[in-house]
């Protein structure tokens, strides 16, 4: 009803406008945002149990099994709560934002780190005294070698030590994680409607393998019914006086206990049906939903299950239920934003280095609204506004919220995100149809499923629901490789053997004799980068075979093949290049002032590089006044960036991954340019050694950009965003008056409809002052609820380490004048 | 044909309609006491020192072959950004002849030069590197200055190569030109962005030295000839932010023609700096506030406005 008449559409917005936050939705998310995390190893414990029984009773069982089994008794044991007012229930820990310990996947960092692991710097988690000695005795005695990172550091641990300065290869110690499931078959047919599914399928397949898997399919699906039933069972308990919420009931007396019986009654009757049905109505298609990413986390706790395009496949239920005066706007906005709060329940637990590199614990619930479909047209519609009006009220970290835009997005659309960006949460972040879904094509992804794209995690591109992206295969570090390339193959921070020797700044006869030893020095890392990550790629398919989140990927029952092992329609493989701003702004300095103006003698610049510009400040000053930066529209600066891009790009190309598809390449950090950053002597960009690189992916140096937003926007677009089909990175930072003043607001979103034109991946944009920072510095207390987009995803402010805020804080600010 | 332009500033937002550039003009018939730009009064390009990033090396004075700079003493006043006593560089304008070798010398370009000839075409070069944003936003070129009245052939022939590429354009002037020349900018021009400091023509000539019959018949003459206009008002404590120059010039405004809009501007205090870098005095240097919310809808009321 409200996606075809316009006048529909604004008797929404209107409505909508007057719709203030519930008292439930306020004491909920004060329950939701508790200041202390534990760490949890309740799981683990069930799930070495587990292991320990397949020992003794099946010891030649499939691995997928085993797998199964293991998550089946999660699901069947794993303590379970419902809170006051809470009306989607649903979580992998009794507790709230606790931090899981997967004992399959790795417990090496935990060994080492249990002890400081309540007092580090980054997204710390109190530890309870009986959990660390059952983890030091129990889980890690068992797992020892037998964990994914074993089998890893065993194979390949050599190999990625070797590179690791200029590529570091990701999830060899977790879950792979960064998928979007495909939801939509989850609500059409239910765990019982996909377990029936499997083992149709399992009917005359001979292959032992496939049976294998198709068995462990089936199980994991009945331990998720099971796992649903058992919060109709708690509700019904509460209702009978065996069992308590957690929480603190809302006021209201008698008429409030009232209320919350029949919401329980509700939830129960919602919660039997949906073990063994699909959902019908929107409250139960959004429990559903919830149930799904619960268990996704259960079986691999692992980055990014990301919904993808929730205002499309829950839109048919949202139309039918108003239809039917089921619901009213205010309910299915409530009920939405219990959603919202329940993807805030789950945090991931990352090592302390993990935790430098994706600061404030992402779990990656990004949610994907508006844009087009295959013919172009836009399909924004009513549910889309309910969720830019739920980020609205409570501006929390997840889920991450990603806009698509395209060139004929209504008004309303780019003028409602642009509101709630305005707020500061740095959500929505956009991003562009007219530049993704050909990059994604020429990846070999269909038009119609290119067109179906939705974000996963911070920013990786990816199809919904048939795709087993890898995005964050590995991320390299040009500029080490430029380091090594000026200074013989010798890192400059340890004086370390690392690259090739080809020469040094000193020996180079020309600029071009230099770029060629960059380029070779490039080449001879990804050479061995791939070889490592097709390693970790078939390791997970050894070690962590996925068989529930292989039940909502298309294909991988029809083929009888698990997700990890190449079941996913398509299959591929992100690598990052790190990071366009600094090669850009390097090499352009390195060609104008040692080579073509001969200004600064090469050895002069190569002394003062190895001893991080000591007694050169003015050299230094030089480096970075006198030679043009990235992000001011200078058109020769970045063709070199889009160059060094573009030849990264080129090295990928052809390659084939583990699991049969194709390798391609992302320009995206998330946080990673801070740790990153430390890895790098000192640059001919004028940076200091260890100094964080560029912020984001293709965003200009901070501070380098002088020429304002629409400048940064023509430099970044230099870039060949065709062959950046993993997804790209842009942090653009406005005041707040940008989006208060409604004139300046509309001259906002004509920006945004520049950006679309300019063909660039994405855009996330900051709205905050100085002052604020400095002041949530000094006082975190009173800016706990302060969240920041930090690349690619919001955080608390509160929750960063501090260099990370420092950083934050020195990014440039548009639009000052 | 060359002109001086001291600045091109993209994503202009608040000169005209959709995304604009602004280009600033050097020259300016009138010498307001609280010119926002004084860098741009005076028409030739001018050696200025940006003490902000300074780093105190002194490298400049040693550069410049004619003695034309001098640095403070360290001794007497320590390192740090010093604002009452200008910038660590002094410049002696009377021996500088603007050859440039330490604007080259300094290593963090503390020293410039505002303002540099340019020709129609470099200009609009730089300008059209947005034409993806005048295109989707209806925007295009403002000039702005100094005022673009002092440099009016330049300025005429900027206006008319930008129409000629399908920008919109806008000029911000103070009008103060002869009123045959005014209407040659007529044809070029899609929106005249008129300062009005006052109607009072004793109260004009106090705070910008001139007096005002030309820039009113100029209006005049521009809304006579439909030109699409907006007057803009300076509110400028201690002279124009009074209550009666404000009805004055409402009135003005509105016997003009019926659809031209009034826009009050609130006092922007930052322009001191500049002031004292330069080492000029400054009439408004005790005056550090804008007015406030409460304050600015006072003078929209006495103004007529909602
Ligand atoms: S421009 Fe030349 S003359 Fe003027 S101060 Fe600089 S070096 Fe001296
Ligand atoms: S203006 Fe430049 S050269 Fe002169 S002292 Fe300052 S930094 Fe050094």
């Amino acid at each position: 009803m409200f996606e075809t008449s316009s006048g529909g559409l604004l008797g929404l917005r209107t409505e909508l406008d007057g719709i203030p936050m519930s008292g439930r939705i306020a004491s909920l998310k004060a329950h939701t945002i508790v200041d202390e995390r534990w760490l949890s190893l309740e799981q683990a414990l069930i799930i070495t149990e587990s292991y320990k029984e397949a020992d003794r009773l099946r010891p030649d069982e499939a691995k997928v099994l085993r797998r199964a089994r293991a998550l089946d008794a999660s699901l069947r044991k794993i303590g379970i709560d419902i809170a006051q007012g809470e009306l989607i229930v649903g979580n992998r820990t009794k507790g709230v934002r606790d931090g899981v310990v997967f004992p399959e996947a790795g417990n090496e960092w935990l060994f080492r780190e249990i002890d400081s692991l309540a007092t580090r710097p980054q997204d710390p988690f109190s530890v309870r005294p009986e959990d660390k000695t059952r983890f030091l005795e129990e889980v890690y005695p068992y797992w020892k070698g037998k964990t994914l990172e074993d089998y890893i550091q065993v194979n390949v641990g050599a190999l990625n030590k070797e590179i690791g300065k200029v590529a570091k290869i990701n999830q060899t110690d977790h879950a792979q994680g960064h998928i979007m499931p495909d939801v939509k078959s989850w609500l059409d047919k239910g765990p019982a409607g996909l377990r029936a599914a499997a083992l149709a399928r399992l009917e005359g397949e001979g292959d032992p393998t496939k049976r294998d898997f198709l068995v462990a399919v089936a199980l994991s699906l009945e331990g998720a019914s099971a796992f649903i039933l058992r919060y109709a069972e708690l509700a019904e308990a509460i209702l009978g006086g065996e069992a308590a919420e957690s929480g603190t009931p809302a006021p209201g007396g008698a008429t409030g206990l009232e209320r919350r019986r029949g919401e329980l009654c509700e939830i129960a009757r919602i919660c039997r049906a949906l073990a063994v049905r699909p959902p019908e109505t929107f409250h139960e298609a959004l429990q559903s939903a919830w149930f799904l990413f619960v268990i996704l986390q259960m079986e691999s706790n692992a980055s990014s299950f990301s919904p993808g395009r929730m205002d499309q496949y829950l839109f048919p239920y949202f139309e039918a239920d108003l239809a039917a005066k089921r619901l009213t706007l205010a309910s299915a906005l409530e009920l939405l934003e219990c959603l919202y709060l329940s993807f805030n329940k789950i945090v991931y637990m990352r090592n302390s280095e993990g935790a430098k590199y994706f600061a404030g614990f992402p779990i990656g619930f990004n949610v994907t609204i508006g844009g087009s479909d295959a013919a172009g047209r836009d399909m924004s519609n009513g549910l889309t506004y309910l969720f830019l009006k739920a980020q609205e009220h409570l501006l929390l970290p997840q889920p991450n919220l990603t806009a698509r835009l395209h060139r004929a997005s209504p008004e309303d659309f780019v003028d409602g995100c642009a509101r709630v960006i305005g707020l500061g949460s740095g959500m929505p972040q956009v991003v562009n149809d007219e530049s993704i879904v050909p990059a994604l094509q020429r990846v070999g992804v269909s038009h119609e499923d290119a067109s179906n794209y939705g974000l996963v995690g911070c920013v990786e591109l990816s199809t919904q629901g048939n795709n087993l992206g890898w995005s964050d295969a590995a991320m390299f570090n040009l500029s080490k490789a430029l380091e090594l390339a000026l200074n013989g193959g010798l890192c400059l921070l340890s004086g370390k053997k690392m690259g090739l020797d080809l020469g040094n700044l000193g020996t180079y006869a020309s600029y071009e004799e230099l770029h060629a030893a960059y380029r070779a020095e490039v080449r001879s890392f990804v050479d061995r980068m791939i070889e490592a990550c097709d390693f970790v790629d078939r390791a997970h398919a050894v070690m962590l075979p996925s068989p529930f989140l292989s039940s909502v990927i298309r294909d991988c029952v029809g083929k009888g093949i698990d997700v990890t092992a190449g079941g996913a329609v398509y299959n591929l493989s992100g690598i990052q290049a790190i990071q366009v701003a600094n090669i850009a702004d390097s090499l352009a300095a390195l060609k104008l002032l040692v080579y073509d103006t001969k200004r600064v003698p090469a050895a002069r610049l190569l002394e003062a590089l190895r001893t991080d510009w000591e007694g050169e400040e003015k050299l230094r000053q030089i480096f970075i006044h006198h030679a043009p930066k990235y992000g001011n529209d200078i058109a020769w600066v970045d063709a070199i960036g889009s160059a060094e891009a573009s030849y990264f790009a080129s090295l990928l190309e052809g390659r084939v991954n583990a699991r049969g598809g194709p390798y391609h390449m992302g320009l995206y950090t998330v946080s990673a340019h801070v740790p990153m950053g430390k890895n790098v002597g000192a640059g001919p960009d004028g940076r200091k050694a260890g100094s964080p690189l560029a912020d984001g992916g293709v965003s200009p140096m901070y501070g380098r950009d002088q020429k304002g937003p629409t400048a940064v926007l023509k430099s970044v677009s230099a870039l060949d965003f065709s062959k950046a089909s993993n997804g790209t990175l842009l942090n653009m930072k406005f005041v707040p008056s940008f989006f208060t003043v409604d004139e300046d607001r509309r001259k906002f979103n004509l920006l945004l409809r520049g950006f679309v034109r300019s063909g660039i991946h994405h855009a996330q944009f900051n709205v905050v002052n100085r002052e604020d920072l400095l002041d949530a510095q000094e006082h975190p207390e009173r800016h706990r609820n302060l969240t920041i987009r930090v690349a690619g995803y919001t955080a608390y402010f509160t929750e960063l380490a501090a260099d990370l805020q420092d950083e934050i804080i020195e990014r440039t600010a548009h639009g000052l004048s | 044909m060359n002109g001086i332009v001291f600045d091109i500033r993209r994503f202009s937002i608040h000169d005209g309609d959709g995304i604009r550039s602004s280009v600033y003009l050097k020259g300016c018939p009138l010498r307001c006491q609280w010119c926002q730009n004084p860098e741009g009064q005076d028409g030739r390009p001018t050696l200025w020192h940006f003490p902000s990033k300074c780093i105190e090396c002194g490298d400049c004075v040693a550069a410049c072959p004619r003695g034309a700079l001098s640095s403070r003493d360290k001794a007497a006043a320590p390192k740090g950004p010093k604002p009452d006593a200008g910038g660590f560089i002094r410049i002696d304008r009377a021996r500088c002849d603007e050859c440039g070798a330490c604007v080259e010398a300094c290593p963090t370009a503390s020293l410039g030069f505002v303002g540099r000839p340019m020709s129609v075409e470099e200009v609009l070069d730089e300008v059209l590197a947005d034409a993806v944003f005048y295109d989707v936003s209806g925007g295009g070129l403002t000039l702005s200055g100094g005022d673009p009245v002092a440099q009016p052939d330049f300025s005429l022939a900027l206006l008319r190569a930008a129409k000629a590429k399908g920008l919109t354009t806008a000029i911000e002037s103070c009008l103060y030109l002869s009123t045959a020349k005014l209407l040659e900018f007529l044809p070029v021009t899609d929106l005249f962005l008129a300062d009005l400091k006052a109607v009072d023509p004793v109260l004009h000539n106090k705070g910008t030295g001139f007096d005002n019959a030309l820039i009113l018949r100029n209006l005049w003459e521009l809304a006579d000839a439909g030109a699409r206009m907006k007057v803009r008002l300076p509110l400028i404590p201690g002279h124009t932010a009074t209550r009666e120059n404000v009805e004055a010039v409402a009135a003005f405004v509105r016997s003009l023609r019926g659809d031209i809009e009034l826009e009050l501007l609130n006092f922007n205090p930052l322009a001191r700096d500049k002031y004292r870098i330069a080492g000029l005095t400054y009439a408004l240097d005790g005056v550090s506030t804008r007015f406030s919310e409460e304050e600015m809808r006072r003078f929209r009321s006495w103004a007529g406005l909602s």
